[in-house]
């Protein structure tokens, strides 16, 4: 009960602090709409023979680019927030001296990362329901009630998200410079995984790769369920490796992250960067 | 020594200084190597994607973009979008960065034209933004077997070195905005994203609404894009380009004068208001 106490007070903390910074927040909507869900849609809109997305549909078994655009988009913040609201975010304490006062309080150092999830979450929650509208108001997206069947699979994707965040958190605490590793991780994650196009477009070399990532499966289970999309494998044994996947990353990352944190104790590396 | 050939010597020791700071953080270089490949084939991908192979998919989109090389027409588009990227987050944020470490005072104090600072330190990104465009050359022909004529490379070098000046331009003028806002690093995001909208990075500006158009032909890297994706993909030549490229040209003078303009008015306030010292 007190650990949850101390994962609230740190999400908390993570929210009134960034909500000063009331452009950042603007940014969390404004960065990915001009990023990608903007430039993605007139790029694949490019493509419309008389408004029909007759590519799309070949390539995937839909032609819903809107849908395919956002739900892609959905699972990159998630793992936006794995990489930068909490792996960083521990680095970014570091950087402001405050990562050894915080650990010498009797709370769980597993509880902080928890409490940097709960509050990306509730900036994640904001910004895509943000972006969502934007989406319904602008961009022709439809929402509708067969997504709602593919929540578990989302749900499972934010766990195995923590379990990487962990695993993230353990190598950002070893290394000096963090932000070009987070950056190209993220980047490489996020595209290997599917969220712009199908792994099956992937070179040869990286496919098995994104096929071991949790978030691939997520995507897939996701477009299939939502709209209609052809998936990589039957969707009963996509749950199955999505499940296993989840229950592998996450003691592996906590182990991964107490390893880190043992070997930085030991070396009085905390207050180093 | 005269007073011109003084600020020119203490033009080259800026960018001198930038040249050397760079090179004492060789791992910055390694963003040089990722970025320009992998930010682009990503795209290229996705264009795959949206196509489908669908020859009807394809010739939409050649009839909208005015080519039908996707691996093309988006490197194109990316490096600009990189050389956007280090002008705005270099460049634009030099005097920021004076400001961060405290010597942007000491600077001002010197007799050197106040136009050195603002000025000097976009030479040294003239460097990395050579290497890009190189990396993405080669990307573009290992991984997608593209490799335009040699003729048309050396036009479409002639259409970049014309593009210097109006790209220089709009990062002084952000530049100078430094010393009304501060912290800049949000504007960066904004400002970029504009450009990545208007200008026809990932996609043709025949896509956008009729007013975001003529927003976009406002803007020097729309006819920069576009000049260098007809030189290239579509085998003209300057002789066709020439009427963008004066345009170009002009707008870059424009934004010359409107950049020391704004930079004198805002260091006359920031020296009133004590701003120079605040961050």
């Amino acid at each position: 009960m007190g650990e949850l106490r101390a994962a609230l007070a740190i999400a908390r903390k993570d929210i009134r602090g960034f909500s000063r910074y009331r452009v950042a927040v603007a940014s969390t909507v404004f960065t990915p709409l001009y990023q990608f869900i903007i430039p993605a849609f007139l790029f694949g809109a490019a493509f419309a023979v008389n408004g029909r997305q007759a590519g799309l549909s070949a390539t995937l078994g839909t032609e819903d680019l809107p849908g395919f655009i956002f739900l892609g988009g959905l699972v990159g913040g998630l793992i936006s927030i794995a990489f930068w609201g909490i792996a960083f975010s521990l680095r970014s304490e570091m950087d402001m001296g405050t990562l050894e006062p915080s650990w010498l309080t009797p709370t769980h150092h597993e509880t902080f990362v928890i409490g940097r999830a709960l509050g990306s979450m509730f900036w994640f929650v904001l910004s895509q329901a943000a972006l969502f509208a934007f989406g319904i108001w602008l961009l022709g997206l439809r929402l509708r009630a067969e997504m709602l069947l593919a929540l578990p699979a989302l749900v499972l994707a934010v766990f195995a998200m923590v379990g990487i965040a962990y695993l993230l958190a353990a190598v950002v605490l070893l290394i000096r410079e963090a932000n070009f590793f987070v950056d190209t991780m993220q980047f490489a994650v996020g595209t290997m995984s599917g969220t712009a196009f199908p792994v099956t477009l992937l070179p040869g070399v990286l496919q098995p790769i994104a096929l071991a990532l949790p978030t691939t499966y997520a995507i897939d289970i996701l477009r299939s369920q939502a709209l209609g999309s052809r998936p990589l494998f039957d969707t009963g044994l996509e749950y199955v490796v999505l499940v296993l996947l989840t229950a592998l990353t996450y003691p592996l990352g906590r182990w991964a992250f107490a390893r880190a944190e043992r070997t930085m104790r030991r070396r009085g590396m905390l207050a180093q960067y | 020594m005269n007073l011109l050939a003084a600020d020119l010597r203490a033009f080259v020791a800026a960018a001198r200084k930038e040249l050397r700071q760079q090179r004492r953080y060789p791992t910055l270089f390694l963003g040089l190597l990722f970025w320009p490949v992998l930010l682009p084939a990503s795209w290229v991908l996705m264009g795959h994607a949206y196509s489908g192979n669908d020859p009807a998919a394809l010739a939409a989109f050649a009839e909208r973009a005015g080519s039908p090389d996707v691996a093309g027409f988006v490197f194109v588009g990316y490096a600009m979008y990189m050389w956007l990227s280090s002008l705005l987050w270099g460049s634009g944020t030099a005097l920021r960065q004076e400001q961060m470490r405290g010597s942007l005072e000491a600077v001002f104090v010197t007799p050197a034209s106040r136009l050195v600072p603002l000025f000097g330190p976009g030479v040294a990104m003239l460097i990395p933004m050579s290497l890009t465009f190189v990396i993405m050359g080669v990307a573009l022909w290992a991984f997608f077997g593209v490799v335009p004529p040699l003729a048309a490379v050396l036009q479409a070098a002639v259409v970049v070195i014309t593009g210097v000046p109006a790209l220089y331009a709009i990062g002084t003028l952000f530049a100078a905005s430094v010393l009304r806002f501060g912290e800049v690093g949000p504007v960066v995001q904004l400002v970029r994203g504009m450009f990545v909208l208007a200008c026809g990075i990932t996609f043709p500006v025949a896509m956008l609404p009729l007013w975001a158009q003529v927003w976009a032909w406002l803007m020097p890297p729309t006819y920069i894009v576009e000049d260098l994706r007809r030189i290239l993909l579509r085998g003209a030549n300057l002789a066709d380009v020439g009427p963008h490229i004066a345009i170009v040209l002009t707008i870059a003078a424009l934004i010359a004068l409107l950049a020391v303009f704004v930079f004198r008015a805002l260091e006359t306030s920031a020296r009133r208001s004590g701003m120079l010292g605040r961050f």
